[in-house]
């Protein structure tokens, strides 16, 4: 019996892991976990593997005698049944604001640069619209001009997570960006000012927020301009909810 | 005697052959079950506490992103050692032991194998007849050369500071010295895990059984060796993600000295893949000097976390730490020339 789990363990958990994506892939929520350029790779390589899988069943093999498995070998593999197991029990999540708290999300020092000052500048009131957190951000680090984010419509979604230094106050519009798989998902946010928002609103929850962007009226804050809302909206977590 | 055991073996499979179809049909309906336990679950609402849903998330991305290429990798090295003609890849290599790692080190540029899927088709080096030494050579150059690597390092970075060229120049110098330095010990099977030694001291093809058979087999025991460790590095990467906050290594980006030793750290716990690491240090490179980008973009694909749960399944403790230790100094060193002379 050892033996056999010894022999057969990695087929097994093969075969687990593929059909977790491929059900994933037809569920449309491979992308909670990986960049949308890798699914075509993924399914390809997850049929190969099936076929593999059929074939070790059918074809006769002609195993040597296996070595019997060593205790620490035994807790290895059952680490592993555990993560198999959940990958199929556990309904798909994406990341939280858990994570998002752990990598720097205040956007001063790290993010991509989606949109540059000069081309923004130029754009019309109808692309700002489409601007998602990810872009504002990118603005934000790149000037704190107030003049330039005059008159300049803000309409995002994200969920939400404190500011650390003005938790009242303050909170963050985030979206995770991914560019490859959900392990270096990094958060990126626009802050917002609504004086006790914990008061309607819960940290992960998701948002749609309209506004513009102005002075920051809060003074423990270290963000010197800050979105000021017109509306905040809850709603629906997007399909894909990570932004590329 | 010999004729009398194969003969037993082959008796024992024969009539193993129909449970083994009960064990695939108890599979496939106790996934379709669970996966039933899952949409009940989702209708009903159900969550986790967010780290531990987090820890979830994080593991099993690694294990999606990395499976693809694990198969790959198991596919390829099938194909060196079961279709390949004999010794073909051998026969055209030079003598001389440095010119010929050397050969070695580049072999990746044909292959679009990153680092975990690299490890079973070095495995099937070892196997089919190369030194130790030598497929250690291929294993670290390997994600460095492939393809889609120098693709995607070009497409992020161009050939700003010297990030490039620093990194494939680097990446094959390292591989090379590693190469050399394991080549100078006495016994090199004893760099390698009992188990794999055995399996590597077996006759090469006692039986002559078919070419099919023989792959299938590869793909049975390659698999059992492989995706137990993924799963654990992938646990143990999800981990250090859920612990470790990530803004403390941002913080020491500045410093020449700090910002190579943060990129590493960082490198280790993200055990992001080879392919794809350039995405996602590129946000990155305007905090950090391009020097420590650098020795993110060599170092990280040889070590990190997951690559050494799945590297400890062919080597020894003691070769890893090794390896973890001269391929840090010397990727470091990379950072540092970069820092002060770009």
């Amino acid at each position: 019996m050892l033996r056999n789990l010894q022999r057969w363990r990695g087929v097994v958990l093969i075969g687990i892991a593929v059909v977790a994506t491929i059900w994933l892939a037809f569920g449309n929520q491979l992308v909670l976990y990986i960049h949308p350029r890798y699914i075509v790779f993924t399914m390809i390589m997850g049929v190969i593997a099936l076929g593999l899988i059929v074939a070790s069943v059918v074809v006769r093999t002609h195993p040597e005698d296996e070595e019997r498995p060593r205790a620490l070998s035994l807790i290895g593999v059952g680490v592993a049944a555990v993560i198999a197991l959940a990958m199929i029990v556990v309904p798909p999540a994406t990341l939280t604001s858990a994570t998002a708290s752990h990598r720097d999300i205040t956007s001063t020092t790290v993010g991509a640069e989606t949109q540059s000052v000069s081309d923004a500048a130029a754009a019309s009131v109808a692309t700002f619209r489409t601007f998602t957190v990810v872009d504002w951000a990118s603005l934000l680090r790149q000037t704190s001009d107030l003049s330039f984010y005059s008159g300049k419509p803000v309409d995002v979604v994200g969920f939400i997570t404190a500011d650390p230094d003005d938790p009242t106050n303050m909170f963050y519009v985030s979206r995770f960006v991914v560019t490859c798989c959900a392990v270096d998902a990094q958060p990126t946010g626009v802050p917002v000012f609504l004086a006790n928002w914990q008061d309607t609103y819960a940290v992960d929850d998701w948002v749609e927020v309209t506004g513009q962007f102005g002075t920051n009226p809060s003074t423990s804050s270290k963000q010197s301009i800050t979105l000021t809302p017109d509306a905040v909206t809850k709603v629906d977590q997007p399909s894909e909810p990570y932004l590329y | 005697m010999t004729s009398r055991l194969a003969e037993h073996e082959h008796v024992h499979t024969k009539t193993r052959s129909p449970r083994r179809f009960v064990w695939l049909g108890i599979g496939v309906v106790g996934i379709a079950a669970l996966l039933g336990i899952r949409a009940l679950l989702t209708g009903s609402g159900f969550s986790l506490p967010n780290e531990l849903q987090d820890l979830l998330t994080l593991s099993i991305s690694v294990v999606i992103e990395s499976l693809p290429f694990v198969i790959l990798g198991i596919l390829l090295s099938i194909v060196v050692q079961v279709w390949l003609p004999d010794g073909i890849l051998m026969k055209y290599l030079p003598r001389n032991p440095a010119l010929r790692r050397f050969c070695i080190s580049l072999f990746g540029i044909f292959l679009p194998v990153c680092e975990c899927g690299n490890v079973p088709l070095a495995r099937g080096l070892i196997v089919g007849g190369f030194t130790v030494p030598e497929s250690m050579t291929f294993l670290l150059a390997a994600p460095i050369v492939n393809p889609i690597t120098i693709i995607t390092t070009h497409q992020a970075f161009g050939f700003d500071d010297g990030i490039l060229v620093a990194r494939l120049l680097g990446g094959l110098a390292i591989a090379n010295i590693i190469g050399w330095l394991f080549s100078l010990h006495a016994r090199p099977d004893a760099l390698l895990t009992p188990g794999f030694a055995a399996e590597c001291a077996r006759p090469a093809d006692a039986h002559h059984h078919s070419r099919t058979s023989k792959s299938v087999d590869i793909f049975i025991r390659e698999a059992s060796v492989i995706m137990p460790a993924l799963f654990i590095g992938s646990l143990v990467a999800g981990a250090i993600q859920v612990v470790v906050p990530r803004d403390v290594l941002v913080a020491l980006g500045s410093n020449p000295l700090w910002s190579i030793l943060a990129m590493m750290v960082l490198a280790f716990v993200i055990a992001v893949c080879s392919n794809v690491d350039a995405f996602f240090i590129l946000p990155f490179a305007n905090t950090f000097m391009p020097g420590s980008i650098a020795t993110f973009l060599v170092f990280g694909p040889i070590i990190d976390i997951k690559m050494l749960a799945i590297l400890r399944t062919t080597f020894t403790t003691r070769v890893l730490v090794q390896l973890t230790v001269v391929v840090g100094l010397l990727s470091a060193l990379v950072g540092l020339v970069v820092n002060y002379v770009a």
